[in-house]
This record gives C-alpha cells, sequence and structure tokens, in this order.
C-alpha cells in the first residue's frame, strides 16, 4: 500500500532519530518515537542493533510497539531476560553504546529534568513521573541523545530539577562530579538538531528541519543557542522510499507518527 | 542501629522524625527477623485473605513487585487495600500501583522512583496527592539506585557504590544516599554509596510455586529475586500450586528458593488487571479508564476504584466485570501471540485511549 501523504513533523523526528543510530551499536531504549526510530534504523541502514530494556528485556523479536517497557514487545522470544540490576550493570560495564531519553525541561549543557515543575520539592507545581531509568541511562550509556519538542518552557534557563546529569555547568564540571561517560551528544527537537560545543559544552546548533530559521529556532529557547560559523545545515528529510517503510513496516497503527487529529 | 542520613535531602524533604527511615535500612533486624522464621521445608498454603491478614501490618513498607502492570502482585494489593490496611511505606521500580493505595490511606509514605505511564503520561492522580500532602515522598531514587540497593541486600552487603546519581538532583533528595571518595582511589573518584534495601513486605506473583515456596516465573524478574531476598516478609501467590518435584524438573525456571517464603497462595489470575507472562493480557479497559480519570479527578478515581476494588471482593468479580470466560480465552490468546508463542493472525494490539461512555467491550 502506498501512502503519499506529506511528511509530518513526527515521521521528520522519527527519522532524524533513526540517523543517530550506527550499525551494530547496542542502545537503550523506551517506548514512543525512540523506539519508532531504531525499528526504522533496523529496518534501513543499521540491521545489525540490538535492544536493551530497563526491565530486564534484550534483542526482542520486534512484532508490535510496546505499550509498556515491562511488556511482552520487549521481550518477545529474547535470548535472554536480565534482572533490572544487571541490565544497567551492562551500561555501567561498558557494553551498551547509546541512550534516548525524553525531557519535559531541558537547559543550556543537557541537564534534563522529568521530576517536577516548580523548585519546591515537597510542594511542586506539578508532580511528573520521576526519575524512572533515565538518571541511569545519563549516567552510563556511552553517548546519550534527547529527543523532544522545543519550546521556551522546554528549553529552560534553569530546570526545576536535574533528573539525568548533562555536562552539568559545562565546562569539565560532569567529569568532576564522576560521571563515567560521554554524556549527551545531541538533542534532538521538532527544530533541529543541537550538539554540545566541545570546550564549553554549551548546547549548539548542527542542522535546523526545513522551513526553521536560526532565529525562529532561539525563539522558542529559553537560552542562548550557540551558532556554529558559516551557514547552519537544513536536517535530511527523509526519502519517499523510507516514508513508506515507516507507514508501512515500523508503526502500520500510526500510534508515534501520526499527529493527533 | 543509629543511621546517619544525607543531611540535605532530610531539608529539602522537611523530614524532622528520621525514625520513620530506619527500618529500609537496618540490615541487623532484617537478618533477625529472618533467624526467627520456621526455616522448614513446610506447607505454607494459605488463603489470600489470611496471608494477608498475618503478614501485612500497618506501617510496614510494602514492596510493589516486578514491573507496574506486569507480573505484579495486585490482587494480593487489592486484598491489602480491602482489609483496610494504613500508612504503609510504598517502595518499589517502578512504583505504580501505589497510587490508588493512597486514596485509600493504605499508603501514607513513598520512597519513589517512577510514577506514571509511560506511554499514557504522567500519573496525575498521584501528581495531586503529593502536592496536596495526602501523599509523603521520603526518598528519590532512579531505577537502577533502587535495584543496586536491593541487590546489595540479597548479595548480604550493608551497601555498594554507584556511578548512577552523580551531579543530579536525586543525591539531595535521598536521605540514603551519599556521594563519596571511591576508597581505592588516590585520585578524587566520586562515587554513590546505595545503602541495601530491606522492606517489610513483598508480595511477588509468580506462574508456579510449591507448597513450600518455591517459585517460578517467565518474563523479567525486575526486582523480584532481590527482593524476595531481602524483605523481612514475604508472600507468593501463584497461578498455580505444583508439586516440588515438578519446581525439580524444570529446575532452570524456579527463582525464589522457599526459605524466602513464608506463604504460598494458589491465586489464578492474581496479576490481573496486569498483564502476566504466558498466561493473559492486561484488562486494557481498566488501565484506559483510570488514566483517563486521573486525569479528571480524586473523586472520579474513588468511585472508579470502589466500583473495580471493592465492589469486585476477588478475582471472580473482576473477571465477571469484564466477560468472564470469553475474556479468558481471548486474553491467553493475545498474550501467547505477543510473546510468540502463538499465531498473532485476528489478534489486535491495537491501542485505544478510553472515552466517556466506552465500556468494557469497547477496550477489552
Amino acid at each position: 500500500m502506498t501512502n503519499d501523504k506529506p511528511m509530518n513533523p513526527l515521521e521528520m523526528l522519527a527519522y532524524v532519530i533513526s540517523k543517530q543510530i550506527n550499525d551494530h551499536e547496542v542502545i537503550y531504549i523506551g517506548t514512543g518515537l525512540p523506539m519508532v526510530a531504531a525499528i526504522l534504523a533496523k529496518k534501513t541502514h543499521a540491521p545489525h542493533i540490538t535492544f536493551v530494556y530497563e526491565s530486564g528485556g534484550q534483542d526482542p523479536e520486534q512484532l508490535e510497539m510496546p505499550w509498556s517497557v515491562g511488556g511482552p514487545m520487549t521481550w518477545r522470544k529474547s535470548p535472554m531476560i536480565m534482572e533490572m540490576a544487571y541490565s544497567f550493570g551492562q551500561a555501567a560495564c561498558g557494553m551498551v553504546d547509546k541512550g534516548f531519553l525524553g525531557f519535559a525541561q531541558i537547559d543550556m549543557y543537557g541537564n534534563a529534568n522529568t521530576h517536577q515543575i516548580g523548585t519546591e520539592f515537597t510542594n511542586p507545581k506539578v508532580r511528573l513521573t520521576g526519575s524512572g531509568g533515565n538518571n541511569d541511562v545519563a549516567s552510563l550509556v556511552d553517548k546519550l541523545i534527547y529527543v523532544g519538542l522545543q519550546d521556551q518552557n522546554k528549553f529552560a534557563k534553569k530546570v526545576d530539577f536535574i533528573t539525568s546529569a548533562g555536562w552539568l555547568d559545562g565546562g569539565d564540571s560532569r567529569k568532576k562530579a564522576g560521571l563515567l561517560n560521554n554524556g549527551p551528544v545531541a538533542v534532538i527537537t521538532s527544530a533541529g538538531v543541537y550538539d554540545f560545543e566541545p570546550e564549553t559544552h554549551r548546547m549548539r546548533i548542527n542542522t535546523l528541519h526545513p522551513g526553521v530559521s536560526p532565529e525562529l529556532a532561539q525563539l522558542a529557547s529559553g537560552f542562548e543557542l550557540v551558532r556554529p560559523q558559516g551557514a547552519i545545515p537544513v536536517t535530511e528529510a527523509p526519502s519517499k522510499e523510507i516514508l513508506q517503510i515507516l507507514r508501512n513496516e515500523v508503526d502500520p497503527s500510526g500510534i508515534f507518527i501520526s499527529l493527533p487529529s | 542501629m543509629n543511621f546517619d542520613y544525607n543531611q540535605e535531602a532530610l531539608k529539602n524533604l522537611k523530614i524532622e522524625d528520621t525514625s520513620l527511615l530506619d527500618k529500609l535500612v537496618d540490615y541487623r533486624s532484617a537478618r533477625e527477623a529472618h533467624l526467627k522464621k520456621d526455616h522448614s521445608q513446610r506447607d505454607k498454603r494459605l488463603s489470600l485473605q489470611e496471608a494477608v491478614s498475618e503478614y501485612v501490618q500497618d506501617g510496614d513498607i510494602w514492596c510493589d513487585s516486578s514491573f507496574s502492570y506486569v507480573r505484579s502482585a495486585i490482587q494480593a494489593w487489592w486484598e491489602i487495600i480491602r482489609q483496610g490496611k494504613k500508612n504503609l511505606q510504598a517502595i518499589g521500580s517502578p512504583n505504580t500501583n501505589q497510587t490508588y493505595g493512597v486514596l485509600y490511606g493504605t499508603v501514607s509514605h513513598v520512597h519513589a522512583s517512577y510514577a506514571g505511564a509511560e506511554m499514557r503520561g504522567i500519573d496525575k492522580m498521584f501528581s495531586r496527592n503529593v502536592k496536596n500532602g495526602k501523599v509523603k515522598i521520603v526518598s528519590d531514587w532512579s531505577h537502577g539506585l533502587m535495584a543496586q540497593g536491593f541487590k546489595a541486600a540479597q548479595l548480604g552487603m550493608p551497601g555498594c557504590f554507584s556511578k548512577q546519581g552523580l551531579g543530579s538532583d536525586i543525591v539531595n533528595h535521598n536521605p540514603y544516599l551519599k556521594v563519596m571518595q571511591n576508597p581505592m582511589s588516590k585520585d578524587s573518584d566520586p562515587c554513590v554509596f546505595v545503602p541495601a534495601l530491606f522492606p517489610d513486605v513483598v508480595v511477588i506473583h509468580v506462574n508456579a510455586a510449591d507448597k513450600y515456596g518455591n517459585a517460578r516465573f517467565y518474563g523479567p524478574a525486575v526486582n523480584d529475586i532481590a527482593t524476595a531476598a531481602a524483605s523481612r516478609k514475604v508472600i507468593i501467590t501463584a497461578e498455580e500450586i505444583v508439586s516440588n518435584y515438578d519446581i525439580r524438573y524444570h529446575a532452570k525456571g524456579a527463582q525464589i528458593p522457599f526459605n524466602n517464603v513464608d506463604a504460598v497462595v494458589e491465586l489464578p489470575f492474581g496479576a490481573a488487571p496486569g498483564y502476566m507472562p504466558n498466561e493473559y493480557y492486561w484488562m486494557r479497559y481498566f488501565w484506559e479508564k483510570f488514566f483517563g480519570w486521573a486525569a479528571e479527578s480524586d473523586e472520579k478515581c474513588k468511585e472508579f476504584f470502589d466500583e473495580w476494588i471493592m465492589e469486585t471482593k476477588d478475582i471472580n468479580g473482576l473477571i465477571e466485570k469484564v466477560g468472564g470466560l470469553e475474556w479468558v480465552k481471548k486474553s491467553r490468546r493475545r498474550a501467547r501471540a505477543a510473546e510468540g508463542n502463538n499465531e498473532t493472525d485476528g489478534v489486535s494490539f491495537v491501542y485505544k485511549t478510553w472515552e466517556n461512555g466506552m465500556g468494557v467491550k469497547d477496550i477489552d
């Protein structure tokens, strides 16, 4: 079945995230768009990647999008299922390459919050989910990639709670805090792809999605985005063939890649 | 024991009386409790009502088991709520099922790791109750840090050093965690000390157990092997009680040893309305409506849980509510197909969110 509707922003995001994944990598993955992206990567340029889940599932036979990271789609015919402590342990031991996380707020150094809106812990404006495995993934996987929508509140000058440590105060503060890994390497949003300036570790525009100007990206941020030297490249959009794979094979029910009507 | 908690965390959490924190990390008292038990291989079968009545006391640290709505011992948890147990401290990674315990005063304190519904977003009912003070978070965790605390307990260690949590605000909001220098390193090497964690009581739902408590289950163990060893009191609820020979014959699947266990309850559908590996699928209507109502108000939620927990009395009532044998048939087939143990032809995994007016048949 061909579906020639124009590409929507979620499909764009799924494709852009998928391009962050290299073949043969072991990746820590949750539900949602990163999962769609990882399956797309597996069906296109990275057929030999391995998925790992915090509940213990590992390398499941792919069937449908998982509803829960503890559910059967994360361990369907898995060669083995680990206990939670061991699942994170393998990331600590250096056997997991990448992880993908969402955020309610993220700051210029890639510190992310999924705990609360408001700074008073005992009386927050809104209590969010808490860490779950986010802090562990951010602390342990070799390279961390954030994924989310971008606006002035989400790209916050200061996050209300550091759930997942990014580059902390920039510079070498992350290393000084004793954290093991490379830290966040990319942030992928509805506006563009960001990386981190190597010395200061401030968030920097890498590419912007078609139709997004640097000014617009800056408007949708609560902190100043670093602009690279020279022209900013436009993020590569998926080909028609890739869109077909995404719509027909990866998420045929459109759970994650359809816009709410 | 006399504990030295993280002072900054105590301040941030506004905890003045630290005595309520002690039991969770008091490994000596957990060992004493384990030593006092009758260690014989004896018949430990009880009814669910008896087991909950005898082994769950007001004020206990109760541990949510497995993963939220996958193999969690939800029917035993509902019985704890029905029996009117009060002021439990809830712990677990994740700790999803605590949220409706708060409505009934069953849960008053929480060692928080994750409260939410993954794809469905945050748990708005829990969020409201944290804000209005009906429930108090007394320590804040990541899944991995809590898992290490349970694992340390199982391994018989007073605690362990972790590389998780560093640089985050979690370590400032958890009285049990401390950032410390690695004693083996001459260079600066901060680590997080995680004490071993000993809940008072955990109920673990399994596929099969013998009458002594040797238990086996399928799917992710999550933290259950560790918490079975750590907890002062352990209730096993099982889809099926099998012979000791059956456990020996399928030895690879035996994960919880009998000497961890105080009571064994034969309880088919004990994980419902959650998912049970190899047995049955989620009661999707229940969860979708709950998440829908959680966004609305506590009153709606209370009505909902009164209907589903209090009025169902036991598992028979619950299964009748969702369609009886028809549901059993469909649910078993769907679970086996999901796990790749049966064909997927004609089996639907389509997601639907609940909307006002939808009945059980609309989201089975």
